[in-house]
């Protein structure tokens, strides 16, 4: 599961820099444009600690933006899985919301709070937020009816149970979910910091891109694909451990 | 009396027509009765209607409220997190301990209790779900092929255990085994195509108990009945 997702990035990963390389030959372009492979050695050799230490910062930054927006989604996705109005108008309130493209407000965040930690945090967390509640909503508001019969007619249904079978019955979807919305929180933190932060990758490619520096950003994201392959690597393998441990299958 | 039925009609959402129309009867006394009739002619609905489990109908479904009813079917399944034996324990009354213990010999389940829903047969998946229904208080159980995938003198033994242990609970019994029915059911409900009037007949079933063996000649009339009646 995890070289699995490794190797499927590298495979890509190469494709990329072979078309990239092959449009520079074929068009002779020069290497101020597309660098010669030799540059990109050369610039990686360069940067690679300096741009690891930067990955790094932003995976940091997108993780935990991810568990609050989890945690986040869960809990309004437990209340709007109620037939009540408080549970319509939650629906309602997750589906509008979600149709606005959050990151257009980073620029107001980043006016507000300044171009720290936080900004970074909550426009991460903003943009992973919707997706997953709307898969959480939309998981907690379908009964399991061949499951919650009994304990709906013999009044054993609480809550709590209905949750955990919802959950149970829909891990696989979760998992999913969760592994998905980890490229969500990295991308909403690169954004941020390619927007206006003062640290991280995004902030790093952004100097590139104002330095024209192909190499940089080929090897930024080499990077960025590596430690976000992993991460999603390690939550699928953990979903599938506590499905292991929960309904005793492989 | 344990449920009076009066003019229930009812349609399915966005049908044309109703699935039945007018029904109306009695169900008063304790015993294992059945529900038959062809598939599409509303026997889950009805059972789902005098259960409480469908609200939508019209008519009136006369009943005590202090009476327990409990569904069950036969695509029902337990969560899978944990085993039967551990679900059963927890779903069932200190007080009814034995009778589950009792019924999982009956039913032939003993090998299984450490075992997952999920990897249960069919025949199992069926057996021990109904087994939780029979530990739970209730006044009436319908049983919405609760027996199917189940070998035939394993369903025997099963319906003869639970007229023996239940005499004083109401039992309807929906199936498609018109042999069965007739040989074990005390009245047979058979629930007919909405063109054909009345679309409830009653026909008498034969009632066969553990004591009381039965001729096969008996039993081939009261097919013959139910067969004509539906």
């Amino acid at each position: 599961m995890l070289h699995r997702r490794l190797y499927q990035f590298l495979l890509i990963y190469l494709l990329g820099l072979a078309f990239i390389l092959g449009l520079k030959y074929s068009l002779s372009l020069s290497d101020y444009v597309i660098p010669a492979p030799v540059d990109i050695w050369e610039t990686a050799h360069e940067v690679f600690f300096r741009y690891i230490a930067d990955v790094l910062s932003t995976l940091k930054v997108a993780v935990i933006g991810q568990v609050i927006s989890i945690l986040l989604a869960v809990f309004v996705g437990v209340v709007g899985r109620q037939t009540s109005w408080l549970g319509s108008f939650v629906k309602v309130a997750a589906y509008n919301v979600q149709a606005y493209p959050i990151v257009a407000l980073a620029p107001i965040i980043f006016i507000l709070l300044g171009d720290g930690f936080i900004s970074r945090l909550l426009i991460a967390a903003m943009i992973c937020y919707f997706p997953v509640l709307l898969s959480v909503l939309g998981i907690m508001s379908e009964p399991v009816s061949d499951v919650e019969h009994f304990y709906t007619t013999t009044q054993r249904m609480r809550w709590q149970l209905e949750i955990k079978i919802r959950a149970f019955e829909n891990l696989h979807k979760l998992t999913t979910v969760i592994a998905g919305s980890a490229t969500l929180a990295m991308a909403g933190t690169i954004v941020a910091e390619f927007i206006a932060a003062n640290a991280g990758i995004g902030y790093s490619i952004r100097i590139a891109l104002y330095q024209s520096d192909l190499a940089k950003i080929l090897v930024a994201l080499f990077l960025i694909g590596i430690c976000i392959s992993f991460y999603q690597g390690l939550l699928e393998w953990t979903g599938a451990q506590v499905k292991k441990m929960w309904a005793g299958i492989g | 009396m344990l449920l009076d039925c009066r003019d229930l009609t009812y349609q399915y959402p966005n049908a044309e027509h109703p699935v039945f129309k007018g029904l109306s009867f009695k169900i008063d006394q304790p015993g294992f009765h059945a529900l038959f009739g062809p598939s599409g002619v509303g026997k889950t609905s009805l059972a789902r209607i005098l259960t409480g489990n469908i609200a939508d109908y019209s008519g009136k479904v006369i009943r005590d409220d202090t009476t327990k009813l409990l569904f069950t079917y036969n695509f029902e399944r337990l969560p899978d997190w944990s085993v039967v034996g551990r679900h059963l324990e927890k779903i069932t009354p200190p007080s009814r301990e034995e009778l589950k213990n009792d019924l999982i010999n009956i039913f032939g389940l003993t090998e299984i209790a450490d075992k997952r829903f999920s990897s249960l047969s069919l025949g199992q998946k069926n057996r021990i779900n109904l087994i939780r229904y029979l530990v739970q208080d209730f006044d009436l159980l319908v049983m919405d092929e609760s027996l199917a995938n189940v070998d035939e003198p394993m369903r025997e033994t099963i319906i003869l255990k639970i007229k023996a242990l239940f005499p004083d609970k109401y039992f309807l019994y929906i199936s498609h085994n018109v042999s069965e029915v007739s040989k074990f059911c005390q009245q047979i409900l058979v629930v007919r195509e909405i063109y054909k009037q009345p679309q409830i007949v009653f026909v008498s079933g034969r009632d066969c108990t553990a004591a009381q063996p039965l001729q096969t000649m008996d039993v081939e009339k009261t097919m013959l009945e139910v067969m004509n009646a539906s």
